[in-house]
């Protein structure tokens, strides 16, 4: 497991930087909220009767004059939109790395063999998307143990699973398109995150795309969706599990197979 | 005695592009085995078949009797790779991507490790991305060598080296052998070829064109010959060369021609007969000169 961990080590600085902005601004927005209250508060019934923009950011269901409301509707936004980016950066990065650096002759000149390889880097990939995770529960949950109210359990561990599920599947995604280059493909990754969280917003507005909404991970790791507990499309969950398996099995698949340059 | 590397009819192509063509070749076991062959040869194409890192279009290849992409693994254990740009991860210390080569092959390769890092003089302590070229070398060879591999391949070895750090790194490589390694050695030094090779491979255009000892490849009958006769004969030593089979490469300067002659000896001692020779040299070519001629 040494590669396993000096992936982790590597990637130390990246999961660092991010867990701690995304983090620390859910801290800072949940500790801000007192202050914030009462303009929240009159914004709230404001934005709640905005038609389509109030449905795009799920202010027709919640409120965000709660603490609650204002953590699903504003706070949900940053770390499931940061939490998507880090993935997608961590993802495209983990394999091609080695070939664009330059590495990858000194990598597989050593006898871990090609699987052992990708299923280390994979494993350190999920280990870091995890402790990226746990970071930014520790700093929400923080944030509301200091304005003396802690959120509903039930929501709140079932909106992190959900973002981590979609984190997970989002990076695999770029994991794969890492596999199948030999140049980090950022750019197309960062492109992706922000592309399914867009289409996602539309989709809640635009009639024509609300059936494409079982195919993005957004769906079913909506804060306001969760905290009000409306259900995500039905076979959102599977479909998200099926694109992350199959995605690990063909950069598996694709990688044993690639001549390395 | 086994094969240390066997190649069958091993061939890649890069889509349209040639990489390798029916290679045949053969190092046995405890030879120093040099591949010579220009830029864009081969050379690194056939190491990375060898290695795994690419995948032949047809042919088999065989590293120390085991099959090249079903026995990868077991290969790589008993190998040392040192490619021709060494490059590591630039945040990493030098002693933390020797220690990371070591811990990966689940061994304690410390001892080996610092032995090697005083012979070559590699500063442990630095970090990776502070290194010029030929430092990365010497970190890529403790890093080939500190498991004592049974076949060391090596991509271009001394490129970047100084040559004091030729020599300490060659004197590593004849000790090795000496206690049973197989070293293969990419180069187009031919000098260290001659001077450190038993046997060599030439590649040209993807294809082997020539495996021979070393000493062989030396002792062709192509002779490099100079003759200095007064100006007034030379017209007719002219005329007597021109009836010698063949005779090539004629050059003329002052009172001294010289020419290559791949014909018979006793045939140019006939043309030379009698002629007032004031100076006469008939040499072997150098491994230069063979290395060109398959090359023509």
């Amino acid at each position: 497991m040494y590669l396993f961990w000096q992936e982790c080590k590597m990637n130390l600085k990246m999961l660092l930087i991010w867990a701690f902005c995304v983090g620390g601004l859910s801290l800072g927005c949940l500790c801000l909220y007192d202050s914030v209250a009462d303009s929240v508060g009159k914004m709230s019934d404001a934005f709640a009767n905005m038609g389509a923009f109030s449905e795009a950011l799920g202010m027709d269901k919640l409120g965000i004059g709660t603490l609650e409301g204002y953590y699903a509707v504003e706070i949900c936004i940053l770390i499931s939109l940061g939490g998507a980016m880090f993935a997608a950066m961590l993802g495209a990065g983990m394999m091609a790395k080695e070939e664009e650096g330059h590495t990858c002759e000194f990598l597989n000149a050593l006898p871990l063999g090609r699987g052992r390889i990708i299923g280390e880097k994979y494993a350190a990939m999920f280990v870091l998307l995890a402790a990226f995770h746990g970071i930014s529960v520790v700093c929400s949950l923080a944030g509301f143990a200091w304005m003396g109210s802690m959120p509903d359990v039930g929501h709140f561990a079932k909106y992190h699973g959900a973002v981590f599920l979609m984190c997970l599947e989002m990076g695999t995604v770029c994991f794969l398109l890492s596999a199948l280059q030999s140049r980090k493909p950022l750019g197309l990754s960062i492109g992706i995150a922000v592309l399914f969280y867009l289409l996602d917003l539309f989709g809640r507005v635009i009639p024509a795309l609300r059936k494409l909404k079982v195919l993005n991970p957004f769906s079913y790791s909506n804060g306001a969706d969760i905290f009000s507990e409306v259900k995500a499309p039905a076979g959102a969950w599977a479909v998200g599990a099926g694109v992350t398996i199959l995605a690990l099995g063909l950069a598996v698949w694709a990688y044993r197979r690639r001549d390395l340059v | 005695m086994t094969c240390a590397i066997e190649t069958r009819n091993l061939t890649k192509n890069y889509g349209g592009n040639r990489g390798i063509r029916n290679v045949n070749l053969v190092v046995e076991e405890g030879d120093i085995f040099g591949y010579l062959g220009p830029n864009g040869a081969g050379k690194s194409t056939s190491i990375r078949c060898l290695l795994g890192m690419i995948h032949p279009t047809s042919g088999q290849a065989y590293v120390l009797g085991k099959q090249v992409g079903r026995e990868q693994t077991e290969i790589l254990k008993c190998t040392g790779y040192m490619p021709s740009e060494a490059f590591f991860y630039p945040s990493m210390s030098v002693d933390e991507v020797i220690r990371y080569a070591a811990k990966v092959r689940g061994l304690d390769c410390g001892g080996e490790a610092n032995r090697l890092c005083d012979r070559l003089e590699v500063d442990r302590k630095k970090k990776i991305g502070q290194l010029s070229l030929g430092n990365r070398k010497k970190v890529g060879i403790v890093c080939a060598l500190q498991h004592k591999p049974d076949l060391i391949i090596m991509d271009e070895p001394t490129s970047g080296l100084d040559p004091l750090m030729q020599e300490a790194f060659f004197a590593l490589l004849m000790e090795r052998n000496r206690e049973g390694a197989t070293c293969f050695l990419s180069s187009h030094v031919l000098q260290e070829v001659k001077r450190y090779c038993r046997n060599a491979g030439i590649i040209r255009d993807g294809e082997l064109v020539k495996v021979e000892s070393v000493e062989k490849l030396t002792k062709t009958n192509l002779r490099r010959v100079k003759v200095a006769v007064p100006e007034a004969l030379q017209g007719l030593l002219l005329e007597r060369l021109a009836g010698v089979e063949g005779m090539s490469e004629m050059t003329r300067r002052g009172v001294e021609i010289s020419f290559s002659c791949r014909g018979e000896m006793k045939r140019l001692l006939e043309a030379l007969d009698g002629m007032e020779i004031e100076d006469l040299l008939i040499a072997e070519p150098s491994l230069e000169e063979v290395f060109l001629h398959f090359y023509d």
